[in-house]
């Protein structure tokens, strides 16, 4: 059989991605994980609808019991009991009474749904957006440059929308706790939106964090289950500290800068461009910078194109910062570069800290 | 008086078996070129057991692999193919076929009093339809599998680099198997009723078939249809489904269910058949509500086509549309209610007989009372934006495809089973054997509406820890569940070589099929049946032929 049961067993090396997040509690009657948002409709229908199905479940399980005790067959050929095979009345209040009941649920799952459909003003104003990719999950901020990856942070009793979206195949944003399921569809956006609270008491000193669980609910291929991501329910001022967004202070030492550089290079820099000398869509960063006989570092000359016209410079920060802002102004005067163009980045997504960590990484390859 | 030779009375030569349609013609080509309807419901019984037994074991293999939080078995890759072959074996080769494919039938036209279907021919070929959709089936399995899972939702159906054509294929020749099944009832039904068998006098298994077949006719061609615009998406990148090209995904969503809602009564409504005969025949007594329960089949299958949208609460529809799909949805459940009622209306009363078949039907109408219950929790929309995609959903519709139609299925074939080869299974083994299964089947699937309403998602190959006791619970229910599965396909395959005769009226019944001889002759009825009584009139039933062993 090609292909088919010759991969090796599921043995990662790395803990799963919700290794460490403590389960949610579980609400009073047992079948679902404590409510943290506002849609209270959610929890009350289900217990209503479970409670009129237990009692339909104990009337007819209950009639059959006796009947197979009471009216059992004892000897071969005894008759039944009765050939009644109408009963007026009772077909009546089983038809009407079920009827009844089912209209009042879907009234009442009616209007929760339209309450969870249409986004409230508040949560408007504070829009995210969840990427959904296979496996993984990005999210992007609406007042701070630098998304996050495989988790969020939210702002305990402030409601958020998330605009959703794909870039492959269909995945579903689900947060257990918040009660919400959207599917995220390829080619168009979705929404949703919630209140988040916190549901259980603030213990310990440091800031208070509720971390919940958002699984992908649209199965999408072969992690699937693996595409997780964290929720955390946070305080306004532990948010505005943007702890998805450590970057090294100014005055911390320089290998920290140059770390932190290389993690940002990891995430955005790297499908492009090579740290080896190696060819890819952008030159490579090897050789930037050298060396001189004071262990000072000076950036090599290249030779690039100024508004067509070849000129040769020398490699500085000021070039640098120039290329990633706008890396039309001096491009590489080398095929294939001269041909291809760069993501934009700019200000917004990369600021100039962070331009300050990438140089800092450039410079700790010279050779 | 001159000395005579004494006449014996006993003859001394062993008599010759009654000729019956297993006897009647022998070699492979009598069967394998036949046209009696009997003889195709016996082949399709051993294609779909057949088929059930592999779609089983996959389950078992998905839930031993779901032992560990971490996956015990296989790769991600791996799990989810198998848990996709799961689904579309059970789905495609065994739910959708199996009851009316093999007890349908081989009781159809016993039942209206005819000597075979409308279209014998038709028949046979159905049935090959059926066995080339298991080769190819087979064959995509040998070709590498598919992990789409059993929707094979688009974009990912047609971007997934396996047998996805394949299958597609299979479930194509599947579907005008289906099709033509169907057109022979309907046909059947309305054209080789006996004299005398009025629409009304008609027994319910009929009606149910009736109405199943509609179903099969007017919905099965747009499954075949949007698997070959897959196919065709796949081959020759046209852009309907493929965000890429500026298709649309939600699309395929609405083609896939407006057949797969239809399509799960075509499974279900057989199943409610055997019920409605089975508690009348063991408790002796007409249906409470002949005509609700039959009218109800057809609002069922007329209603099925209005609520697919129920399957995509989460897409994004418009307001609208959920308020359609929600409201008719709750709507559909009311002939359902009603029929459940008039069956245990029908046991009140009754002389009930706790024999296997009548267990099996008791495990059925306890166990479609959950899983029936269960699809009105998930109605409501802004619950089911909570619940779906989670094992919430995996249970329920286990409860009525598993614990309800296969267990039908069960009964079915144990109360026609002594009318079909004349010979009973172990009475006793079969009572422990649906014991055990309603065990199993309660142990598996209970624990995961815990489970999903907590909030764990469908088709996952690694989970959250917090699942674990739940999922392992439900394992060990599994593998009770198959242990009951392989004793009664023990005891049923052991009877066909060593059990007792049956008797010739085994459990009472008064309808047409409890006429025949046991098992039936060729065409069915010595002379043409003329049907005098009401269908369900047990003052008719001749008890001598309780007591008397089939010839």
């Amino acid at each position: 059989m090609i292909n088919f049961l010759t991969q090796e067993p599921q043995n990662p090396q790395e803990p799963p991605p919700w290794d460490g997040v403590a389960p949610p509690e579980i609400d009073t009657w047992g079948q679902l994980p404590k409510l943290a948002s506002d849609f209270h409709d959610v929890d009350g229908l289900f217990y209503f609808t479970y409670a009129v199905c237990i009692f339909f479940f104990v009337l007819i399980v209950g009639v059959l019991a006796y009947s197979m005790v009471a009216h059992r067959r004892k000897t071969w050929d005894q008759p039944a009991l009765s050939n009644f095979t109408h009963n007026t009345p009772l077909e009546v209040i089983w038809t009407v009474i079920p009827l009844i009941i089912v209209m009042i649920m879907f009234a009442w799952g009616f209007k929760g749904s339209l309450d969870m459909t249409t986004t409230p003003q508040a949560a408007k104003t504070n829009t995210y957006k969840a990427t959904a990719k296979q496996w993984n999950w990005t999210f992007t901020y609406p007042n701070h440059p630098t998304p996050s990856f495989g988790e969020v942070y939210v702002v305990a009793d402030k409601p958020v929308q998330f605009y959703l979206e794909s870039t492959d195949v269909l995945h579903a944003f689900y947060v257990p706790q918040m009660r919400v399921k959207r599917d995220v569809i390829p080619g168009r956006f979705q929404s949703v939106w919630f209140t988040p609270h916190f549901t259980r008491e603030h213990t310990g000193d440091g800031p208070r964090i509720e971390t919940m669980h958002l699984f992908c609910a649209e199965y999408c291929g072969q992690d699937h289950s693996r595409m997780y991501a964290k929720v955390h329910v946070v305080e306004q001022d532990y948010f505005d500290t943007a702890p998805w967004d450590q970057w090294p202070a100014d005055d911390a030492p320089l290998e920290d800068l140059v770390k932190a550089g290389e993690g940002l290079y990891k995430q955005q820099c790297i499908s492009c461009h090579s740290v080896d000398g190696s060819p890819g869509t952008g030159p490579s960063w090897k050789g930037l910078f050298t060396k001189d006989a004071n262990g000072e570092y000076v950036g090599r000359q290249r030779e690039v194109l100024v508004g067509g016209a070849p000129q040769t410079i020398t490699v500085d920060d000021a070039y640098i910062t120039e290329s990633i802002y706008d890396p039309e102004a001096k491009k590489v005067a080398e095929e294939p570069y001269v041909r291809n163009a760069m993501s934009v980045f700019k200000p917004d997504t990369i600021d100039e800290r962070r331009v300050k960590g990438l140089i800092a990484f450039m410079k700790s390859l010279a050779d | 008086m001159t000395t005579q030779t004494p006449v014996i009375d006993a003859p001394t030569t062993p008599q010759a078996p009654r000729e019956d349609y297993l006897n009647c013609s022998k070699g492979f080509m009598s069967w394998a070129g036949t046209l009696d309807h009997k003889r195709i419901g016996l082949m399709y019984l051993v294609g779909v057991g057949i088929a059930f037994l592999c779609g089983g074991l996959f389950a078992l293999l998905v839930r031993l692999h779901l032992w560990e939080p971490e996956g015990m078995l296989f790769s991600n890759v791996d799990y989810n193919k198998i848990f996709t072959l799961h689904g579309a074996f059970m789905v495609f080769l065994f739910v959708i076929p199996a009851i009316p494919g093999s007890i349908g039938n081989m009781v159809l036209p016993l039942m209206v009093g005819a000597k075979d279907v409308a279209l014998p021919r038709l028949n046979l070929l159905s049935f090959y339809l059926w066995l080339s959709g298991a080769v190819l089936a087979t064959l995509a399995i040998i070709m590498g599998g598919f992990d789409t899972g059993w929707t094979f939702y688009a974009p990912y159906s047609i971007y997934t680099d396996q047998a996805v054509v394949t299958i597609g294929l299979a479930i194509f020749i599947l579907g005008f198997s289906s099709i033509f099944t169907g057109l022979n009832f309907i046909v059947t039904v309305h054209k080789l009723r006996a004299p005398g068998m009025t629409w009304f006098r008609l027994p319910l298994f009929v009606w149910a078939l009736y109405a199943t077949s509609i179903l099969q006719v007017l919905a099965t061609p747009v499954l075949g249809i949007t698997v070959l615009l897959v196919a065709f998406e796949r081959l020759y990148n046209i852009g309907i489904f493929d965000p890429r090209l500026g298709g649309d995904p939600v699309l395929f969503e609405h083609f896939f269910w407006f057949y797969s809602h239809p399509a799960v009564y075509i499974m279900v409504l057989p199943a409610f058949g055997i019920v409605s005969e089975l508690v009348s025949v063991h408790s002796r007594k007409p249906l409470f509500g002949y005509k609700l329960i039959a009218f109800s089949s057809l609002a069922i299958a007329i209603i099925s086509f209005l609520v697919w949208g129920h399957h995509m609460f989460t897409s994004g529809q418009s307001t609208y549309a959920m308020f359609a799909f929600s409201f008719l949805t709750f709507f559909v459940a009311i002939p359902t209610a009603i029929k459940e009622f008039s069956w245990v209306a029908t046991v009140w009363k009754g002389s009930v007989a706790l024999n296997s078949p009548m267990l099996y039907t008791l495990a059925f109408l306890v166990i479609f009372a959950i899983g029936g219950l269960t699809g009105v929790i998930l109605g409501a929309l802004n619950v089911d934006l909570h619940l779906h995609d989670t094992y919430f959903v995996v249970a329920h519709f286990h409860y009525v495809m598993m614990g309800s139609i296969a267990l039908a299925f069960f009964a079915g074939l144990h109360h026609w089973w002594p009318k079909m080869f004349g010979k009973m299974y172990n009475e006793a083994l079969a009572k422990v054997a649906c014991l055990i299964i309603f065990v199993g089947f309660n142990l598996t699937f209970l624990p995961q509406f815990i489970m999903g309403s907590r909030g764990m998602p469908r088709r996952y190959a690694s989970y959250v820890p917090e699942y674990a006791p739940y999922h392992q619970a439900s394992t060990i229910g599994a593998l009770i569940l198959g242990a009951g599965v392989a004793l009664m396909v023990f005891y049923l395959v052991s009877s066909l070589f060593t059990g007792k005769k049956a008797k010739e009226n085994q459990w009472g019944g008064v309808t047409l099929d409890w006429h025949t001889a046991t098992p039936p002759v060729h065409l069915n009825f010595d002379e043409e049946p003329k049907v005098i009584h009401e269908v369900y009139d047990y003052s008719t039933l001749d008890m001598e032929s309780l007591q008397r062993d089939a010839t």
